[in-house]
């Protein structure tokens, strides 16, 4: 569409299929996990082999349409079966107050990751990582919910507090050692943690609530498919 | 682990499902040689600023990123959960590589970087984007930037 407008474009594309039937004009398909278009975190070397193999399809001009394979896969890719968060959690009942000292648990470890990546991802809304389950909580309770978000509809309240919770533990458990593999931190994060199993709940409790956008959002975006526990409705 | 057979059920089969629409034209347009050209990023990572109200489900919108956004502003708000986000929680260039670029320039390979970025919604359908594709191209050519880096996550 920039490129009908006189524009010269270059597409990283992470999944081949759409990339042949959409047939941009120049694309380079990288076989990545999605998320991952440069492929490597903190690997500046890796991202801009990838980057330099992009932009020189713009000297290209054999189209109209284009399409190399990047042939090298990122080394994230492969599993760190020694990688675990040097996080020991707290336990207990994974309700609101429960999740609530799991947080605190992991704040000195999240203050530390923001050190140590000079940023962090949480804050989609304005809900401080203390004070997200409270926020969550009525969510549980399966009535009318006010949305705890000024601005937001109650379903994207829900949706976004989840988000920065997620982030806000993942990027905890990312404080120190060695990068994780791909994947690495959700597993943990889902079959360790007691957040994940009250998004869980949520989620369950949000697909009974009387509110359309309540139901589809828990329904298809709090808990990834992959990371549903036995027995839960999909 | 990479390609389409490693994505995780039920995400690629749906990935598979998704209706893509082909276009009829095939639009193909020459610059000048990589060297001297100004590049923009178009990211459909759904990233704006903190503070700034979130991507909603859907949205065709743009979102304009200077380039001298703090990486420590932007926050992303993509509709999808089923793609990894703890790469680009460790280093954003991951999905927005402006450090490489700045690199490339100061190394000669690109002319410079350009000042403004965009931010759209991966998953809205593109049909509904043609405003959008105008205010792009808009800000492209009062900057002058003559090639564009496309980015999904």
């Amino acid at each position: 569409m920039i490129e009908s407008r006189g524009v010269p474009t270059v597409t990283l594309g992470l999944v081949r299929a759409h990339l042949e039937a959409t047939a941009p004009p120049r694309a380079l398909f990288v076989p990545f996990v999605l998320g991952r278009p440069l492929g490597e975190p903190e690997d500046a070397a890796f991202q801009s082999r990838v980057l330099r193999h992009a932009l020189g399809l713009l000297e290209r001009v054999d189209g109209p349409v284009i399409l190399e394979d990047f042939a090298v896969d990122a080394p994230s890719h492969r599993k760190r079966p020694g990688w675990a968060p040097g996080i020991v959690l707290p336990g207990g009942i994974a309700d609101a107050p429960g999740v609530a000292r799991e947080i605190a648990a992991l704040m000195p470890h999240w203050l530390r990751a923001v050190a140590r990546f000079g940023r962090s991802t949480v804050g989609i809304t304005p809900v401080a990582p203390a004070d997200m389950a409270g926020a969550l909580a009525p969510y549980l309770a399966g009535g009318k919910v006010e949305s705890p978000v000024a601005g937001l509809a109650p379903a994207l309240a829900l949706r976004f507090i989840a988000d920065d919770l997620k982030a806000f533990y993942s990027e905890a458990a990312q404080e120190a050692g060695e990068q994780p593999g791909v994947g690495q931190v959700d597993r943990w994060f889902w079959s360790e943690t007691l957040a994940g199993q009250f998004l869980v709940a949520l989620r369950r409790a949000g697909m009974a609530n009387p509110d359309n956008a309540i139901r589809a959002f828990a329904t298809r975006f709090l808990v990834p498919v992959p990371y549903l526990p036995e027995g839960e409705p999909r | 682990m990479a390609r389409i057979e490693d994505i995780p059920e039920p995400t690629r089969s749906a990935v598979l499902a998704l209706a893509i629409a082909g276009f009829e034209a095939h639009p193909f347009v020459a610059g000048p040689p990589l060297a001297s050209r100004r590049v923009a990023v178009v990211t459909s990572a759904a990233l704006h600023r903190r503070g700034d109200a979130p991507f909603q489900p859907g949205s065709a919108e743009v979102r304009f990123l200077p380039a001298a956004t703090p990486a420590s502003d932007l926050v992303m708000s993509h509709v999808s959960i089923n793609y990894d986000r703890s790469g680009w929680q460790r280093d954003i260039n991951t999905i927005y590589p402006l450090d490489r670029l700045r690199a490339l320039a100061a190394a000669g390979v690109i002319g410079a970087v350009a000042d403004t970025h965009y931010s759209v919604m991966g998953s809205t359908d593109p049909a509904t984007m043609a405003e959008t594709a105008d205010q792009i191209v808009g800000q492209l050519r009062q900057e002058r930037s003559d090639a564009v880096l496309l980015s999904p996550v």
